[in-house]
């Protein structure tokens, strides 16, 4: 773990596939091979055109972080909603639409002003993907998942995220039965932000309590 | 929702080279036909049409090819090879040969 401790990465280096520089007849000549084919396959009944449409869905909508916003922002605005967010998190995801991983327990955890949680899985790489999608490469790396047992402030800092010395911090464990989602403090200066606007501040790290919702 | 789980782990979660090119968790598609492609090949793995572990070999080798001359600059885009994996399994496995499985 040592060679990560210069050099924490925060996120996948950049993919050159995040980039795409194809010229529009490129781009032509490769739809209709594809066309081609689905219209092979539909013909041979061995896919559907509204099956391949609540799949892309599935996996590129309700695997993302976005889900996590949601539930975060309702709980924002909604104090009854909140209530039963850290009363029964895996029922009031559940009211929101997300959820359906097996044998699983949602827990929220909230950051106050005394109170800064953070999210690790020390065994694996156990996530709440329902709310949050994937986890980051560096959810996974031994450095983080024992780094952050044993210093998590250290850790916090590494993600520009300083606390006050006051700021009690809770680190914890998930694991195959229980999976936890911070629900991360409101921002000052976000009042007249509707639900919506504040879906758009929240992040995937905030969520696992690397750090801070910011508005910016 | 509590149906079974959504996307299975062994499509969503590849790792490496491979990987679905994502940001933050969330899947990148240039074009509307690279997400057509991707739909395809998962539907027919879910259905059990299409080998995973099969279709996962044809795209390593096609992702190396394309990066053979540099890592960071690939001669074509992930579903580029994705495609080009798919249309030569599909060569294999349905369309040229009369045998579905």
């Amino acid at each position: 773990m040592s060679e990560h401790d210069d050099d924490h990465h925060h996120d996948a280096p950049a993919s050159p596939y995040h980039r795409s520089d194809r010229s529009a007849e490129h781009n032509k000549a490769l739809a209709e091979r594809v066309a081609k084919i689905e219209s092979l396959l539909i013909a041979k009944g061995l896919v559907d055109k509204g099956a391949l449409d609540k799949l892309v869905d599935i996996y590129e909508n309700d695997l993302g972080p976005m889900n996590g916003a949601k539930v975060v922002a309702r709980a924002w605005v909604d104090p009854d909603y909140k209530q039963r967010l850290l009363g029964n998190a895996t029922a009031a995801i559940a009211e929101l639409g997300f959820g359906g991983l097996q044998g699983e327990h949602m827990v929220v955890v909230e950051n106050t002003p005394q109170v800064h949680n953070i999210v690790v899985c020390t065994l694996c790489s156990c996530y709440p993907w329902p709310v949050l999608g994937l986890p980051p490469t560096w959810y996974k790396d031994a450095a983080y998942r024992s780094r952050v047992v044993i210093d998590p402030r250290g850790v916090l800092t590494e993600f520009g995220t300083t606390l006050d010395d006051n700021v009690e911090v809770r680190v914890w464990d998930s694991s195959a039965e229980i999976r936890y989602l911070v629900l991360p403090e409101r921002p000052a200066g976000t009042e007249h932000l509707n639900e919506d606007q504040l879906v758009e501040l929240i992040d995937r790290d905030s969520m696992i309590g690397v750090k801070k919702v910011r508005l910016s | 929702m509590s149906e079974e789980r959504l996307a299975r782990p062994d499509i969503a979660e590849m790792a490496g080279a491979y990987a679905l090119p994502r940001k933050s968790g969330e899947m990148v598609f240039h074009d509307e036909w690279e997400r057509r492609a991707f739909a395809i090949a998962v539907s027919l793995a879910e259905q059990g049409q299409l080998e995973w572990r099969e279709f996962q070999q044809q795209l390593i080798e096609s992702i190396a090819k394309a990066e053979q001359g540099d890592p960071q600059n690939p001669s074509r885009g992930y579903y580029e090879s994705w495609l080009a994996s798919l249309e030569a399994l599909l060569r294999q496995k349905l369309l040229l040969g009369d045998r579905v499985d």
